[in-house]
Protein backbone atom coordinates (compact mmCIF):
# COMPACT_ATOMS: atom_id res chain seq x y z
CA UNK A 1 0.00 0.00 0.00
CA UNK A 2 1.23 3.20 -1.10
CA UNK A 3 2.86 5.09 2.35
CA UNK A 4 0.43 8.19 1.93
CA UNK A 5 -2.62 6.33 1.94
CA UNK A 6 -1.90 4.54 5.40
CA UNK A 7 -0.69 7.96 6.87
CA UNK A 8 -3.74 10.17 5.41
CA UNK A 9 -6.27 9.10 7.82
CA UNK A 10 -4.46 8.92 11.19
CA UNK A 11 -2.81 12.26 10.31
CA UNK A 12 -5.64 14.03 9.38
CA UNK A 13 -7.18 12.80 12.61
CA UNK A 14 -4.01 14.22 14.37
CA UNK A 15 -4.30 17.10 13.01
CA UNK A 16 -8.31 17.59 13.86
CA UNK A 17 -7.28 16.41 17.81
CA UNK A 18 -4.44 18.86 18.14
CA UNK A 19 -6.54 21.83 16.84
CA UNK A 20 -8.55 21.27 19.39
CA UNK A 21 -6.32 20.50 21.94
CA UNK A 22 -4.77 23.86 21.52
CA UNK A 23 -7.94 25.64 21.44
CA UNK A 24 -8.65 24.15 24.74
CA UNK A 25 -4.83 25.15 25.98
CA UNK A 26 -6.09 29.33 25.88
CA UNK A 27 -4.37 29.70 22.57
CA UNK A 28 -5.52 30.05 19.11
CA UNK A 29 -4.29 30.43 15.93
CA UNK A 30 -5.28 32.19 13.00
CA UNK A 31 -3.67 33.47 10.37
CA UNK A 32 -0.17 34.28 10.99
CA UNK A 33 -0.86 35.08 14.29
CA UNK A 34 -0.72 32.71 17.63
CA UNK A 35 -1.77 33.65 20.86
CA UNK A 36 -0.90 32.45 23.99
CA UNK A 37 -1.77 34.05 27.34
CA UNK A 38 -0.55 33.12 30.70
CA UNK A 39 -0.91 33.94 34.53
CA UNK A 40 -4.28 35.51 34.14
CA UNK A 41 -5.14 37.05 37.48
CA UNK A 42 -7.65 39.66 38.62
CA UNK A 43 -8.19 41.23 41.76
CA UNK A 44 -10.59 41.17 44.19
CA UNK A 45 -13.26 43.29 44.60
CA UNK A 46 -16.14 44.48 46.72
CA UNK A 47 -18.13 46.73 44.79
CA UNK A 48 -20.41 44.91 42.44
CA UNK A 49 -21.41 48.87 40.96
CA UNK A 50 -18.03 49.78 40.54
CA UNK A 51 -15.41 48.03 38.62
CA UNK A 52 -12.60 45.53 38.65
CA UNK A 53 -9.19 44.62 36.96
CA UNK A 54 -7.80 41.74 35.74
CA UNK A 55 -4.02 41.22 34.39
CA UNK A 56 -2.13 38.79 32.40
CA UNK A 57 0.64 38.44 29.89
CA UNK A 58 -0.13 38.25 26.42
CA UNK A 59 2.16 36.64 23.83
CA UNK A 60 2.16 36.19 20.00
CA UNK A 61 4.37 33.71 19.12
CA UNK A 62 3.30 34.08 15.38
CA UNK A 63 4.84 35.72 12.45
CA UNK A 64 2.36 38.53 11.94
CA UNK A 65 1.48 41.05 14.42
CA UNK A 66 -2.06 40.93 16.19
CA UNK A 67 -4.50 43.07 18.72
CA UNK A 68 -6.29 42.73 21.01
CA UNK A 69 -9.45 44.56 20.31
CA UNK A 70 -12.34 43.05 22.72
CA UNK A 71 -13.37 41.20 25.04
CA UNK A 72 -16.06 39.87 27.46
CA UNK A 73 -17.05 37.80 30.85
CA UNK A 74 -19.89 36.53 32.20
CA UNK A 75 -19.16 38.09 35.95
CA UNK A 76 -19.25 41.33 34.14
CA UNK A 77 -22.10 43.55 31.69
CA UNK A 78 -19.11 45.17 30.11
CA UNK A 79 -15.58 44.68 29.71
CA UNK A 80 -12.59 46.75 28.27
CA UNK A 81 -9.28 46.95 27.88
CA UNK A 82 -7.39 49.92 29.81
CA UNK A 83 -4.48 51.94 30.01
CA UNK A 84 -3.18 53.65 32.99
CA UNK A 85 -1.01 56.82 31.99
CA UNK A 86 0.49 59.28 33.68
CA UNK A 87 -0.60 62.70 32.90
CA UNK A 88 0.26 66.02 32.84
CA UNK A 89 -1.56 68.30 35.68
CA UNK A 90 -3.11 71.60 34.75
CA UNK A 91 -3.87 72.42 38.21
CA UNK A 92 -2.18 75.44 39.94
CA UNK A 93 1.49 75.24 41.54
CA UNK A 94 0.55 72.99 45.15
CA UNK A 95 2.89 75.16 46.72
CA UNK A 96 0.34 78.17 46.50
CA UNK A 97 -1.99 76.10 48.91
CA UNK A 98 0.52 75.40 51.98
CA UNK A 99 1.92 78.92 52.72
CA UNK A 100 5.38 78.02 53.75
CA UNK A 101 8.39 79.02 52.39
CA UNK A 102 9.40 76.11 49.97
CA UNK A 103 7.63 74.21 47.69
CA UNK A 104 6.20 70.74 48.77
CA UNK A 105 7.89 67.97 47.34
CA UNK A 106 5.51 66.12 45.03
CA UNK A 107 5.55 63.51 42.36
CA UNK A 108 5.46 66.49 39.93
CA UNK A 109 9.25 67.30 39.94
CA UNK A 110 9.62 63.67 38.18
CA UNK A 111 6.68 63.01 36.66
CA UNK A 112 5.27 65.88 35.04
CA UNK A 113 2.23 66.96 36.67
CA UNK A 114 2.20 63.50 39.21
CA UNK A 115 -1.13 62.32 38.31
CA UNK A 116 -2.41 59.19 36.80
CA UNK A 117 -5.00 58.60 34.89
CA UNK A 118 -6.68 55.44 32.78
CA UNK A 119 -8.73 55.28 29.48
CA UNK A 120 -10.09 52.92 26.98
CA UNK A 121 -7.98 51.43 24.21
CA UNK A 122 -9.98 50.19 21.33
CA UNK A 123 -6.59 48.35 19.92
CA UNK A 124 -3.69 46.99 21.97
CA UNK A 125 -1.24 45.44 19.52
CA UNK A 126 0.52 42.49 19.84
CA UNK A 127 3.72 42.45 17.93
CA UNK A 128 4.79 39.31 15.97
CA UNK A 129 7.67 37.44 18.61
CA UNK A 130 6.50 39.81 21.34
CA UNK A 131 4.94 39.93 24.58
CA UNK A 132 2.75 42.68 26.03
CA UNK A 133 2.17 42.05 29.93
CA UNK A 134 -0.77 43.60 31.60
CA UNK A 135 0.03 44.96 35.11
CA UNK A 136 -0.89 47.20 37.43
CA UNK A 137 -0.19 50.52 36.85
CA UNK A 138 -0.61 49.53 33.00
CA UNK A 139 -2.67 48.09 30.59
CA UNK A 140 -5.39 46.34 31.75
CA UNK A 141 -8.65 44.48 31.70
CA UNK A 142 -11.16 46.34 33.25
CA UNK A 143 -14.90 44.36 34.41
CA UNK A 144 -17.34 47.12 34.11
CA UNK A 145 -20.63 46.87 36.44
CA UNK A 146 -19.50 43.41 37.70
CA UNK A 147 -22.35 40.50 38.07
CA UNK A 148 -20.54 38.84 41.32
CA UNK A 149 -18.52 40.03 44.09
CA UNK A 150 -14.43 38.91 43.49
CA UNK A 151 -13.72 37.02 46.02
CA UNK A 152 -10.12 35.51 46.80
CA UNK A 153 -9.84 32.09 45.35
CA UNK A 154 -13.00 32.70 42.80
CA UNK A 155 -12.40 32.01 39.30
CA UNK A 156 -13.59 33.46 36.41
CA UNK A 157 -13.59 33.76 32.55
CA UNK A 158 -12.59 35.64 30.33
CA UNK A 159 -12.92 35.74 26.49
CA UNK A 160 -10.35 38.10 24.80
CA UNK A 161 -10.79 38.97 21.05
CA UNK A 162 -8.19 39.30 18.70
CA UNK A 163 -8.11 40.58 15.29
CA UNK A 164 -6.22 37.63 13.93
CA UNK A 165 -6.42 34.63 16.36
CA UNK A 166 -9.91 35.19 16.87
CA UNK A 167 -11.64 34.32 20.71
CA UNK A 168 -9.32 33.22 23.40
CA UNK A 169 -10.63 32.19 26.98
CA UNK A 170 -8.80 32.36 29.87
CA UNK A 171 -9.95 31.86 33.71
CA UNK A 172 -8.40 33.62 35.75
CA UNK A 173 -8.07 33.64 39.86
CA UNK A 174 -9.50 36.29 41.88
CA UNK A 175 -6.30 37.02 44.12
CA UNK A 176 -6.85 39.88 47.05
CA UNK A 177 -3.92 41.97 45.69
CA UNK B 1 10.63 3.65 -3.33
CA UNK B 2 11.11 0.78 -4.92
CA UNK B 3 9.83 -1.41 -1.91
CA UNK B 4 7.20 -0.42 0.94
CA UNK B 5 9.77 0.37 3.95
CA UNK B 6 6.71 -0.41 6.50
CA UNK B 7 7.71 -3.66 8.20
CA UNK B 8 7.29 -5.41 11.96
CA UNK B 9 10.81 -7.01 11.95
CA UNK B 10 13.45 -4.92 14.38
CA UNK B 11 15.11 -4.07 10.97
CA UNK B 12 12.08 -3.09 9.50
CA UNK B 13 11.13 -0.97 11.92
CA UNK B 14 14.30 1.08 11.52
CA UNK B 15 13.69 0.84 8.01
CA UNK B 16 10.17 2.37 9.04
CA UNK B 17 11.96 5.47 11.19
CA UNK B 18 14.58 6.48 8.47
CA UNK B 19 11.39 6.21 5.97
CA UNK B 20 9.46 8.73 8.21
CA UNK B 21 12.10 11.29 8.63
CA UNK B 22 13.07 11.23 4.96
CA UNK B 23 10.22 11.46 4.44
CA UNK B 24 9.02 14.45 6.29
CA UNK B 25 12.58 15.75 5.69
CA UNK B 26 11.71 15.41 1.86
CA UNK B 27 8.51 17.30 1.95
CA UNK B 28 6.84 14.48 0.60
CA UNK B 29 3.99 13.80 2.32
CA UNK B 30 2.25 17.15 3.45
CA UNK B 31 -0.27 15.65 5.45
CA UNK B 32 2.86 13.83 7.76
CA UNK B 33 4.75 17.03 7.34
CA UNK B 34 1.32 19.04 8.66
CA UNK B 35 0.68 17.18 11.77
CA UNK B 36 4.28 17.81 13.16
CA UNK B 37 4.02 21.66 12.35
CA UNK B 38 0.64 21.85 14.23
CA UNK B 39 2.21 19.42 16.67
CA UNK B 40 4.95 22.10 16.80
CA UNK B 41 2.99 25.15 17.27
CA UNK B 42 0.71 23.45 19.53
CA UNK B 43 3.45 22.40 21.35
CA UNK B 44 4.63 26.18 21.80
CA UNK B 45 1.08 27.39 22.36
CA UNK B 46 -0.46 24.58 24.98
CA UNK B 47 0.08 25.89 28.74
CA UNK B 48 2.59 24.34 31.10
CA UNK B 49 3.57 21.40 29.34
CA UNK B 50 4.93 23.82 26.24
CA UNK B 51 8.08 24.92 25.48
CA UNK B 52 9.19 28.23 25.88
CA UNK B 53 10.04 30.11 22.39
CA UNK B 54 13.03 32.06 22.47
CA UNK B 55 13.49 35.23 23.18
CA UNK B 56 9.99 36.94 23.17
CA UNK B 57 10.63 40.76 23.01
CA UNK B 58 8.61 42.43 25.94
CA UNK B 59 6.49 45.53 24.86
CA UNK B 60 7.14 47.87 27.22
CA UNK B 61 4.51 48.77 29.40
CA UNK B 62 3.26 52.88 28.88
CA UNK B 63 4.50 55.08 31.57
CA UNK B 64 5.67 53.11 34.42
CA UNK B 65 6.61 54.34 37.74
CA UNK B 66 10.34 55.27 38.14
CA UNK B 67 12.43 52.67 39.72
CA UNK B 68 14.61 53.34 42.18
CA UNK B 69 12.48 56.89 42.68
CA UNK B 70 9.84 55.74 44.98
CA UNK B 71 9.60 58.36 47.64
CA UNK B 72 10.69 61.06 48.87
CA UNK B 73 11.35 62.85 52.14
CA UNK B 74 10.01 66.01 53.97
CA UNK B 75 13.77 67.23 55.18
CA UNK B 76 12.81 69.21 57.36
CA UNK B 77 9.82 67.56 58.19
CA UNK B 78 6.75 69.89 58.29
CA UNK B 79 3.41 70.48 59.52
CA UNK B 80 0.59 68.24 58.01
CA UNK B 81 -1.75 70.71 56.10
CA UNK B 82 -5.30 70.22 57.77
CA UNK B 83 -7.65 67.64 56.99
CA UNK B 84 -10.95 67.62 58.06
CA UNK B 85 -13.77 66.39 56.10
CA UNK B 86 -16.87 63.82 56.33
CA UNK B 87 -16.36 60.37 57.25
CA UNK B 88 -17.60 56.77 55.75
CA UNK B 89 -20.10 57.31 58.66
CA UNK B 90 -20.98 60.55 57.74
CA UNK B 91 -19.47 62.33 60.48
CA UNK B 92 -17.22 65.32 61.02
CA UNK B 93 -13.72 63.97 60.53
CA UNK B 94 -10.30 65.29 61.77
CA UNK B 95 -6.51 64.18 60.95
CA UNK B 96 -5.73 65.62 64.26
CA UNK B 97 -7.62 63.13 66.06
CA UNK B 98 -5.39 60.27 64.79
CA UNK B 99 -2.22 61.63 66.58
CA UNK B 100 -0.54 59.50 68.70
CA UNK B 101 0.28 56.90 65.82
CA UNK B 102 1.74 57.34 62.22
CA UNK B 103 -1.05 57.97 59.27
CA UNK B 104 -1.03 57.16 56.00
CA UNK B 105 -3.14 59.89 53.54
CA UNK B 106 -4.39 58.78 49.76
CA UNK B 107 -6.55 60.50 47.38
CA UNK B 108 -8.21 58.63 44.93
CA UNK B 109 -11.66 57.20 43.95
CA UNK B 110 -13.85 54.34 44.71
CA UNK B 111 -14.64 53.37 40.50
CA UNK B 112 -10.44 53.30 39.91
CA UNK B 113 -9.89 50.08 39.25
CA UNK B 114 -6.39 49.57 39.07
CA UNK B 115 -3.92 52.08 40.24
CA UNK B 116 -6.43 53.14 43.76
CA UNK B 117 -6.84 49.15 44.42
CA UNK B 118 -3.59 48.47 44.07
CA UNK B 119 -1.91 51.34 46.29
CA UNK B 120 -4.63 50.02 49.10
CA UNK B 121 -3.84 46.49 48.32
CA UNK B 122 -0.05 47.59 49.14
CA UNK B 123 -1.04 49.78 52.13
CA UNK B 124 -3.23 47.09 53.67
CA UNK B 125 -0.50 44.53 53.44
CA UNK B 126 2.26 47.02 54.80
CA UNK B 127 0.04 47.38 57.93
CA UNK B 128 0.34 43.47 58.14
CA UNK B 129 3.83 43.91 58.44
CA UNK B 130 3.85 46.52 61.32
CA UNK B 131 2.50 45.34 65.39
CA UNK B 132 1.54 49.15 66.05
CA UNK B 133 -1.78 51.28 64.90
CA UNK B 134 -1.40 52.93 61.79
CA UNK B 135 -4.34 55.54 60.78
CA UNK B 136 -5.08 55.27 56.98
CA UNK B 137 -7.08 57.95 55.23
CA UNK B 138 -8.52 57.38 52.04
CA UNK B 139 -9.73 60.73 50.48
CA UNK B 140 -12.05 60.87 47.46
CA UNK B 141 -11.56 63.04 44.32
CA UNK B 142 -14.64 62.33 43.02
CA UNK B 143 -17.22 62.99 45.81
CA UNK B 144 -20.47 63.07 43.05
CA UNK B 145 -19.81 59.18 42.94
CA UNK B 146 -18.47 58.73 46.35
CA UNK B 147 -20.72 59.51 49.00
CA UNK B 148 -20.18 58.10 52.77
CA UNK B 149 -22.32 54.60 51.87
CA UNK B 150 -20.02 54.29 48.94
CA UNK B 151 -16.78 55.16 51.16
CA UNK B 152 -18.12 52.58 54.20
CA UNK B 153 -18.73 50.09 51.48
CA UNK B 154 -15.04 50.14 50.11
CA UNK B 155 -13.00 50.76 53.03
CA UNK B 156 -14.67 48.35 55.21
CA UNK B 157 -13.62 45.33 52.10
CA UNK B 158 -9.70 46.23 53.41
CA UNK B 159 -10.35 45.43 56.88
CA UNK B 160 -8.03 47.13 58.29
CA UNK B 161 -9.66 50.60 59.82
CA UNK B 162 -9.27 52.92 56.49
CA UNK B 163 -11.05 55.94 56.88
CA UNK B 164 -13.12 57.18 54.08
CA UNK B 165 -13.36 60.49 53.20
CA UNK B 166 -16.01 62.72 51.43
CA UNK B 167 -17.50 65.44 51.16
CA UNK B 168 -18.39 68.66 49.32
CA UNK B 169 -16.49 69.54 45.66
CA UNK B 170 -15.68 72.98 47.13
CA UNK B 171 -14.75 70.51 50.49
CA UNK B 172 -12.43 68.38 48.50
CA UNK B 173 -10.69 70.86 46.08
CA UNK B 174 -9.37 72.78 49.07
CA UNK B 175 -7.90 69.78 50.92
CA UNK B 176 -6.33 68.43 47.72
CA UNK B 177 -5.00 71.84 46.76
CA UNK B 178 -3.59 72.04 50.88
CA UNK B 179 -2.25 68.49 50.41
CA UNK B 180 -0.94 69.38 46.82
CA UNK B 181 -2.47 66.89 44.84
CA UNK B 182 -4.19 67.25 41.30
CA UNK B 183 -7.01 65.94 39.87
CA UNK B 184 -9.10 65.98 36.90
CA UNK B 185 -12.23 64.62 35.63
CA UNK B 186 -11.73 62.06 32.40
CA UNK B 187 -14.72 61.64 30.23
CA UNK B 188 -14.23 58.54 27.80
CA UNK B 189 -16.67 55.91 25.24
CA UNK B 190 -15.92 53.87 28.67
CA UNK B 191 -19.35 52.44 29.72
CA UNK B 192 -17.51 52.68 33.21
CA UNK B 193 -18.58 56.39 32.78
CA UNK B 194 -15.65 59.28 33.47
CA UNK B 195 -12.26 58.55 34.92
CA UNK B 196 -10.17 60.55 37.75
CA UNK B 197 -6.40 61.17 36.46
CA UNK B 198 -5.19 62.53 40.09
CA UNK B 199 -2.02 62.10 41.97
CA UNK B 200 -1.11 58.84 43.40
CA UNK B 201 1.03 60.05 45.93
CA UNK B 202 0.88 58.54 49.61
CA UNK B 203 1.65 61.14 52.60
CA UNK B 204 3.43 59.79 55.59
CA UNK B 205 2.42 61.73 58.72
CA UNK B 206 3.87 60.94 62.25
CA UNK B 207 2.46 60.75 65.68
CA UNK B 208 3.21 64.88 66.13
CA UNK B 209 0.89 65.45 63.20
CA UNK B 210 4.42 66.02 61.04
CA UNK B 211 4.89 65.62 57.67
CA UNK B 212 7.86 63.08 56.81
CA UNK B 213 7.61 61.02 54.06
CA UNK B 214 6.25 61.12 50.54
CA UNK B 215 5.65 57.76 48.62
CA UNK B 216 5.01 57.20 44.97
CA UNK B 217 2.58 54.62 43.03
CA UNK B 218 4.35 51.20 43.47
CA UNK B 219 6.39 51.63 46.79
CA UNK B 220 6.36 48.25 48.04
CA UNK B 221 4.73 47.34 51.33
CA UNK B 222 7.96 46.35 52.74
CA UNK B 223 9.13 50.04 51.81
CA UNK B 224 6.07 51.36 53.40
CA UNK B 225 6.64 49.43 56.23
CA UNK B 226 9.66 50.56 56.58
CA UNK B 227 9.10 54.44 56.71
CA UNK B 228 6.42 54.19 59.47
CA UNK B 229 8.53 52.53 61.49
CA UNK B 230 11.09 55.21 61.27
CA UNK B 231 8.94 57.76 62.31
CA UNK B 232 6.78 55.69 64.76
CA UNK B 233 10.84 55.88 66.93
Amino acid sequence: MPPVRRFARPAGLLVAALLVASVAAGCSSGGGASIKVTEPWARASSMVAAAGAAYMKIENTGSEADALIGASSPAAATVEVHETVAMESEMPSASDGMGMESPMPSASDDMGGGMMGMRPIARLEIPAGGTVELMPGSYHIMLIDLNQELKPGDKIEITLTFEKAGDVKVTAEVRES
Amino acid sequence: MSSPPYSRTSAGKSRTIRAVIATVAGLRRPCLLLSFVVAALVGACGGAGGAEPASPTAVPAPTPPPLGARETAYDPPRPAPALRLTDQDGRPFDLASLRGRPVLVYFGYTHCPDVCPTTLADVRDALRLLDDPVGVVFVTVDPARDDAPAMKQYVDYYQSGFSGLTGSEAEIAAVADAWGVSYAKLESASAAGYAMAHSTDTYLVDGEGMLRHHLFFGASPELIAERIREVAG
